[in-house]
């Protein structure tokens, strides 16, 4: 061993030397540390899960730019009340969510949480939200049983899922007229279950379906696409999270001469992903999605001129998360009012919750579902996402 | 029958494409086992970078507003150029960094060396660009609908190039193992590491070549398939290593025509299994085809017989 340590010193050590380097240029894209506010004011400081990275972060990011507008909004017009975002990246998939969770329900000072965004996280993480008493918000999971599951503290500002199936079947049979449809899901807890609805939906009204599925590392749907040829589908319905894949399905379905389009659900509504990286080939296609676009409505005016301000482009993903933030942090200045800013306190208010943001009103039934949400469907026309229903 | 016999042509056409790319991962694969009896774990990850590669090039000559600033072909053939030389490099340092001290070691050693150096790729890409997918703008290059229809066959301008090039490769390392002095040497050392010193043939030098030709197919492979399939992202390594590595297995680990062999063979039944049976179920069925013609043939389709010396 010890005649060969000189010739391991030079490539180990640079190695080692690479891996320290490696460690320590961390780039800005990592989540920002929670900033210290001044002293004086009421502190109120919540948690913001989304995916920050991976592919959704196109999700994660609208989002994360409507949150801090949101708190600076707050911040702006409370003053006794300063409130504090603790950004968290927990990526689409549920296991990094978990250990993030951990950290912030260990975290007393933490009171509320807005997200997790995607089903699967929020199915992984509420029983260690539930537990800690911490309210959490999400402003896009759209999975029913997330809310049946008898979850204390799990609440959603934007309709389920049961909603969106029906919603998305029923345009595809009564609008769109396709008597022949291909159901695909990735195999993920929002996807399998959202392809189920809208495939029941679809049979019921008599159209025939075929029902499939794909994974979310699959990256050819090649073989896929010729089989849907032969099956004869005039439509496919992809539910899935991954605004890329739409496209790449829809590239290939171009690719092999099958001019019929592509239906996805909310996780595909991205202008950058869907649209502009396919190139042409999602033109014609649809997707779904769960708030509508508030540049139409007078109330949001400000809030639409800051975010054009602050971010290129945005769509209906921010919105919403603007909106559940501002649940927890009114939520927080009720509880504080009525002498109980706690976790429990917060909790209880957020239940209680009946105000109008954005112009658009938010109260919660009894399993935190918002009550009188709908979807919506855009078409993609000249490059863009244009609303055709309702 | 009739709807089977109607895909089948398409479906070929669909494996060919998948078994190229998997055949160029695979041949690196097998030529580093050949050598030096190791499997080089990263190499996925190098197949991942190559892509990564062909993507910047791509972003800089065909940038996301506006015309391209060379024509088309010429983008293409320099995002090759590029990323093959950047794997070939990258292979060689590899090879420097995390296997040579390791040479003489148990094989254990350098097996692990090489995970890490898969997991430490992986996050390197991670840390830099984010763990986002990158979208090949492929359509920028050649457009969509370009193609040749045979029939009810429709062979796209971009398979075509990848089943094309994948060829011309497979067909130049040919070559190269058979009729150059350097392919003679790769021989050698691969048959007997000691005996082919003693001949005079600079053992270190050639196993950096096999480095550097292996790593630079599975560049070429990681452009091939940004190109056709246009998503890249810092995990894709994993699954194409993995199927590269059982490719090369079910071909013969060691034997180059054996891992085109593997490559193809693989591609085709991973096409047939979405079209025929299930896309659900396209990796357990693969696999599962797989492991059963490992348990009947377990040297592969070319491999040599181990003798077992007395």
């Amino acid at each position: 061993m010890l005649y060969r340590s000189k010739r391991l010193a030079s490539p180990m050590s640079l190695l080692i030397v690479f891996g320290l380097i490696l460690t320590a240029c961390q780039p800005a894209a990592a989540p920002a540390p929670a900033t210290e506010a001044p002293s004086g004011p009421v502190e109120i400081k919540i948690a913001f899960f989304s995916p920050l990275t991976g592919g959704a972060a196109f999700l994660g990011t609208e989002q994360l730019a409507f949150a801090r507008l949101a708190v600076e909004d707050f911040n702006k017009g409370m003053v006794p009340y300063h409130a504090t975002l603790v950004e968290e990246d927990t990526d689409i998939t549920p296991d990094k969510a978990v250990p993030v969770a951990e950290r912030t329900a260990a975290d007393e000072t933490i009171l509320g949480v807005v997200g997790p965004a995607g089903s699967g996280q929020v199915e992984a993480t509420a029983e260690i939200f539930e537990t800690a008493g911490l309210a959490h918000v999400s402003p896009s999971a759209t999975r029913p049983s997330l809310a049946t599951a008898g979850n204390k503290t799990f609440f959603r500002v934007v309709p389920n899922d049961d909603v969106q199936g029906p919603t998305d079947a029923n345009y595809i049979a009564d609008e769109i007229g396709a008597k022949n449809v291909y159901v695909l899901d990735d195999q993920e807890s929002y996807g399998t279950n959202l392809a189920d609805t809208v495939d029941k939906v679809l049979k019921q009204k008599g159209v025939t379906t075929t029902r499939a599925s794909v994974t979310q590392a699959d990256t050819d749907f090649s073989s896929l696409v010729t089989t849907i040829k032969g099956s004869g589908a005039e439509l496919v319905f992809f539910a899935g999270q991954i605004p890329s894949q739409g496209a790449l399905l829809a590239k290939q379905l171009k690719e092999q001469g099958v001019d019929i389009p592509v239906f996805g659900g909310d996780g595909f509504f991205s202008s950058k992903e869907y649209i502009d990286d396919a190139g042409g080939a999602t033109e014609g296609s649809y997707a779904s999605v769960f708030f509508q676009d508030i540049r139409g409505i007078a109330e949001a005016a400000d809030v639409a001129k800051a975010a054009d301000a602050a971010f290129p482009t945005w769509g209906n993903f921010g919105p919403p998360t603007y909106a559940a933030t501002i649940v927890v942090l009114e939520a927080a200045v009720r509880a504080h009012k009525a002498g109980n800013l706690s976790r429990a306190g917060v909790l209880a208010e957020v239940a209680k919750t009946d105000v109008k943001i954005l112009g658009v009103p938010f109260k919660f039934d009894q399993n935190g579902e918002v009550i009188g949400a709908t979807f919506y469907i855009s078409q993609v026309k000249d490059s863009k996402f244009v609303q055709v229903f309702p | 029958m009739e709807e089977f016999l109607a895909q089948l042509p398409q479906q070929l056409v669909n494996g060919l494409t998948l078994g190229s790319v998997y055949a160029l991962i695979a041949l690196g694969y097998s030529m580093v086992y050949g050598i030096l009896q190791l499997l080089n774990f990263a190499h996925g990850d190098v197949y991942m970078i190559g892509a990564f590669i062909g993507f910047l090039v791509m972003s800089v000559l065909a940038p996301d507003s506006g015309a391209l600033l060379l024509p088309a072909a010429l983008v293409v053939m320099l995002m090759f150029v590029v990323a093959m030389l950047g794997c070939g490099l990258l292979g060689i340092g590899i090879e420097w960094f995390a296997y040579r001290p390791l040479r003489n070691a148990p094989r254990i050693a350098p097996l692990i060396s090489a995970l890490g150096m898969s997991i430490l790729l992986q996050n390197a890409v991670q840390l830099t660009l984010t763990a986002g997918f990158r979208v090949y703008r492929t359509d920028k290059l050649i457009p969509l609908a370009a193609g040749i229809d045979i029939g009810s066959v429709h062979l796209s301008a971009v398979r075509g190039l990848v089943i094309a090039s994948a060829i011309l490769m497979m067909i130049g390392l040919t070559y190269l193992v058979r009729r150059t002095k350097l392919g003679k040497a790769m021989r050698a050392v691969a048959i007997d590491r000691e005996a082919a010193a003693m001949m005079g043939v600079d053992v270190n030098q050639v196993i950096m070549f096999t480095f550097f030709i292996g790593s630079a197919l599975a560049g070429a492979a990681g452009v091939l398939t940004g190109l056709v399939f246009t998503r890249v992202w810092h995990t894709m390594g994993f699954n194409a290593g993995l199927k590269g590595f059982t490719a090369a297995v079910a071909g013969g680990i060691g034997n180059i025509p054996g891992a085109m062999l593997g490559g193809m063979l693989l591609g085709l039944i991973e096409a047939f299994a979405v079209g025929f049976i299930s896309p659900t179920f396209k990796e357990s069925i693969t696999f599962f085809v797989l492991v059963i013609f490992l348990l009947i043939r377990p040297r592969g389709l070319l491999g040599a017989r181990i003798l077992q010396k007395v």
